[in-house]
């Protein structure tokens, strides 16, 4: 085809607008999107078409051999002109035609913080706007339409972004955005002509719409309309570098803007490989208050006599060398957390391993990868592919709800139906998939993996009595039947499995079923975990038990459970980002090295650099290598801090303890040490998925079992999706505070209107014949299913004062039944 | 109990009697409603909920696509009707300033019923009698040549209905 005279290629099936696109022409739009469906609301993309009647929309027509096409004539450019007068005549535009806008720039540049956008020097989208860059480059010097505002109220009070529907266009990116890539529909057109408005059902707020604010619809806005909280005001970014998200397993591919050389925002990367342009809430909004919180640890600081005090670096590390210098191997126990990444985490198991000479190394890991190491390292040796989801012509997912956690596995879930998959979900709480289907089993608790394993009998051709099975798990048989047979009857199988379901305590069937779908190289398994860097530590070895390279050693060490437990008292004990406990351990020192001071007393505090000032990498579930950008790099000082990488902290404790086997200078130099010890860590930052060699023995915890109690309510933990390092994130994150997603109990409306109780309410949650109990506020959750009531069991409790009752419930079997009380005052 | 309250559709048994009329495709969503709607009045959020789930169309879109039509009233309907015309005769003739008076007597905007559900108050396009604008209609009544006193005296008469 033709453009512009110049005869020019392009993909089949595109449109003229990407055809031009492609090929470096610029044709002026405000409301397509590469994602997006065509729309032809803006009209500013029209274009000659030789043949054609009018002045047909570049963006809804495609693209045809033989087209000659013309997209910069006379008539173009006046049509353009009268079209953007009409978007402005309902923007507030005077700042866009003003003839002093130019010295209003130098002069104006303090009164930005405003309450209603009224022009663009009072808008947060000033200088970054997609509508400016289009007036300057249509050329509008005034504009002869009555000028309309709205007089909508800005909207505040849902977390993490601010709306100002006056300056919105209508141009539907975000309605889109919100129908089509994420499924969640939060965002419609509401009401008709002059009055349209874009908002969710019944003037409800976002977050009781179902929202995921996971600021996809921020990201596409071409105007101010909609903002983030946290960075509104911050101005044009200098630049960005992309990063990975340090939050999950996911290892989505983020962009990290800087200014002034600190992290302002994250936004999606367009990696075709993860996320394709995607993320979740915490990847987008929490990263800046992650580490930019005014409680950021940012000294060493060392208990001297009574005082706990700030010290320089060479004090800290002397008093601490001094203590580890004198301590038997097995005396001492380091426990890392799987947030680090993996220069932190290999740097640490050899800083025990090599300089303390001692096996007692454990990591929160072996919790997030519940089932035991040896079935995850199974896992991990099959084919795991999160672009694969959308080629799957059938999905089943087991326990996943992806409306705050792994989001972007929920949008691949969401292109699969999109292209006719079938989905079958196995879920005792409704979740934001079982709305796509009519295939849900609904199971009581604990009854998931009965399921699968029926579902993998059946595929495996294996008899199973379905009446039984469906009996047994509370669940119609016939639609039973009929989901083994959509399942059976796929050709590209993915299995989704949510975390929730590897913590329950009996999980010998779910064992069974995984060990039989194993057998099927055909099916897609998409385990998931909390834990970002988990897969990592196994990897890097950070486990008494497991060395580096997944080697089972013959080390044999004690861990966390011991501690808890009892039966072993370290004298030292080296947390490293990993403080894993309500209270101070029992030890006689005790070194803390994190990003955050943990809530209770220590000996040595080493202040660790966050994810955005130490570079490194991460592997994410399919095991990729990843790489982690440093953003932040100033100097240490009294008011940037004296944060240092945690490989760097080994290196000089090692140093000051008089051990020579740590001597890096930079984060390279750790990688080129893994990838020795490690079979199959690539060489660079090498993005490519991996498959693990299995750890041999497969062993699976034993289920608590035995005590059977009564009660009318299955009490059901769920794992706990906030913990990055030592603190929960949510309590560093004022949105994520407001939505309290893991607070309290949770329960079925109905269940607390039969029980006379409301959301707010206490309640005394009782086992044993009453004889024990913990009470605890109780919330309204329509997603919970009848007849359960659910809490999040913690492994972090930083910063968490007030959820210290219900970690009581920690040593119960999962799920138990129990009682439920109002709780008398 | 009135009849709306006793087929109040909060579960999804209310729909069962739609769900053979339906394949429960997408494109059923408008006749459902206007089926939804002649059986109960309107259209209130949990029958939208039940609907959101049966054609798996999110319920803020359904409110997206039934506030777009003026057909679809969000609020159940009062024992007595009023509707004020604002057609181009009526419209000249003041309907506007009637339309207003109205509604700060009943303090509801248009499409609205008053809290004790009395009054519901709708503004039409045209009642075909223009000759006698501007009109105001109450119940199946029509009240001609209105002014804003007028209308006043009509609301003040059927007080004690």
């Amino acid at each position: 085809m033709e453009i512009n005279h110049r005869a020019v290629t392009f993909p089949e099936g595109v449109t003229v607008l990407r055809a031009a696109e492609l090929n470096g022409v610029d044709i002026p739009s405000l409301c397509s999107h590469k994602d997006l469906s065509p729309f032809g609301g803006c009209r500013l993309c029209m274009v000659e078409i030789e043949g054609m009647r009018g002045y047909p929309l570049s963006c809804s027509t495609v693209a045809q051999e033989g087209m000659k096409v013309l997209t910069d004539t006379a008539t173009l450019r006046e049509l353009r002109q009268e079209i953007l007068k009409l978007i402005l005549s309902e923007h507030p535009s005077s700042c866009l035609v003003c003839e002093e806008r130019e010295a209003c720039k130098d002069y104006q540049g303090t009164i930005r913080k405003a309450g209603v956008t009224t022009g663009c020097r009072f808008c947060p989208n000033d200088r970054q706007c997609e509508l400016q860059d289009l007036v300057e480059k249509i050329g509008i010097t005034e504009i002869d339409f009555p000028i309309v505002y709205h007089g909508y109220d800005p909207e505040h009070d849902d977390p993490f972004y601010d709306r100002d529907y006056n300056v919105c266009i209508l141009c539907g990116r975000c309605v889109r955005m919100c129908q089509e890539v994420r499924g969640s529909s939060v965002l419609a057109f509401t009401h008709r002509g002059p009055k349209v408005k874009i908002g969710p059902a019944f003037g409800r707020s976002h977050a009781e719409a179902g929202c995921e604010f996971c600021g996809a619809c921020v990201d596409v806005c071409p105007t101010g309309a909609l903002a983030d909280k946290a960075s509104k005001w911050e101005g044009k970014p200098d630049g960005f570098h992309v990063s990975t998200c340090p939050f999950c397993a996911v290892g989505c591919q983020i962009e990290l803007f800087h200014k002034n050389g600190r992290l302002t925002r994250a936004r999606a990367n367009l990696d075709p490989e993860v996320n394709d342009g995607q993320l979740c809430v915490r990847g987008r909004f929490c990263q800046p208050e992650v580490t930019h919180h005014y409680e950021r640890a940012r000294r060493p600081m060392l208990q001297k006599g009574r005082y706990f005090r700030e010290v320089t670096w060479d004090e800290a590390l002397e008093r601490a060398a001094a203590e580890l210098k004198g301590v038997k191997p097995e005396e001492f126990l380091m426990l890392v957390s799987p947030d680090l990444t993996n220069e932190g985490l290999f740097a640490a198991q050899k800083f025990a391993r090599e300089c303390i000479k001692s096996p007692n190394i454990d990591s929160t890991a072996r919790f997030e990868l519940a089932g035991g190491l040896g079935l995850w390292s199974k896992l991990f040796s099959l084919r795991i592919s999160i672009k694969d989801i959308a080629k799957a012509d059938t999905i089943l997912a087991v326990g996943l709800d992806s409306r705050f956690d792994f989001s972007v596995v929920g949008t691949r879930v969401r292109k699969a139906l999109d292209h006719g998959a079938r989905l079958v979900t196995i879920d005792p709480l409704d979740s934001n998939l079982a709305r796509y289907t009519d295939d849900w089993l609904q199971p009581s608790p604990g009854m998931e993996g009965l399921l699968l394993k029926a579902a993998a009998d059946r595929l495996a051709g294996r008899e199973t009595d379905v009446p039984a099975v469906a009996e047994k798990a509370d669940v119609n048989a016939d639609l039973l039947a009929r989901a083994l047979e959509i399942v059976a009857s796929g050709k590209a199988l993915t299995v989704i499995i949510g975390p929730r379901v590897f913590h329950y305590d009996d999980l010998a069937d779910l064992a069974d079923a995984l060990a039989t779908m194993a057998g099927f190289e055909t099916i897609n398994f998409i385990p998931l975990y909390f834990g970002a860097n988990s897969r990592g530590a196994l990897e890097m070895g950070v486990f008494s038990g497991v060395a580096p390279g997944i080697v089972p050693g013959d080390d044999a060490g004690f861990g966390w459970e011991e501690v808890l437990s009892g039966s072993q008292r370290p004298r030292v004990i080296y947390c490293v980002g990993d403080v894993a406990f309500r209270e101070r351990p029992d030890c006689d020192f005790l070194i803390v090295q994190d990003t955050y001071l943990p809530p209770f007393p220590v000996d040595v505090f080493f202040p660790a650099s966050s994810f955005a000032e130490a570079g490194g990498t991460l592997v994410n579930m399919e095991g990729r290598v990843q790489e982690v950008v440093q953003v932040e790099n100033f100097p240490e000082g009294a008011v940037t801090g004296f944060m240092r990488p945690d490989w760097r902290i080994f290196s000089d404790l090692a140093k000051a303890a008089g051990c020579r086997a740590l001597e890096y200078g930079t984060a390279a130099d750790v990688r080129s040490e893994i990838r020795a010890a490690v079979p199959g860590f690539p060489a660079t930052i090498d993005r490519q998925p991996r498959r693990m060699q299995p750890l041999k023995e497969l062993t699976f915890p034993a289920p608590a079992g035995g005590k059977k109690s009564a009660g009318d309510f299955w009490l059901v933990a769920e794992p706990g999706g906030y913990k990055h390092r030592g603190i929960d994130i949510t309590s560093k994150v004022g949105g994520l505070c407001e939505l309290g997603l893991e607070a309290g109990f949770r329960m079925h409306p109905e269940d607390l209107e039969a029980l006379g109780l409301e959301s707010g309410f206490g309640i005394q949650v009782s086992w044993d014949g009453d004889k024990a109990g913990v009470s605890g506020e109780v919330k309204a959750d329509p997603e919970c299913g009848r007849g359960a009531v659910y809490f999040t069991r913690r492994i972090i409790t930083g910063g968490l004062k007030r959820e210290y009752e219900i970690g009581k419930l920690d040593a119960l079997p999962n799920p138990t039944r129990v009682r439920i009380s109002r709780l008398e005052i | 109990m009135t009849g709306i309250e006793k087929n109040n559709p909060m579960s999804d048994g209310g729909l069962s009697d739609l769900k053979h009329e339906f394949k429960g495709e997408r494109g059923d969503l408008i006749p459902v409603l206007q089926r939804v709607q002649a059986l109960y009045g309107y259209l209130l959020p949990d029958t939208v909920r039940a609907v959101s789930r049966w054609l798996k169309i999110s319920e803020n879109e359904i409110f997206g696509v039934a506030t777009f039509y003026a057909q679809f009233r969000f609020h159940p309907p009062g024992r007595h009707h009023v509707r004020v015309c604002l057609g181009t005769a009526c419209h000249v003739k003041g309907g506007e300033q009637i339309l207003l008076m109205t509604q700060q007597r009943l303090g509801i905007g248009t499409g609205e019923t008053t809290a004790d559900g009395k009054y519901d108050l709708e503004r039409v396009a045209c009642l075909g009698c223009c000759a006698l604008a501007p009109v105001v209609t109450f119940d199946e009544k029509i009240y001609s040549q209105m002014s804003v006193l007028k209308v006043q005296r009509i609301l003040d008469e059927h007080k004690s209905d």
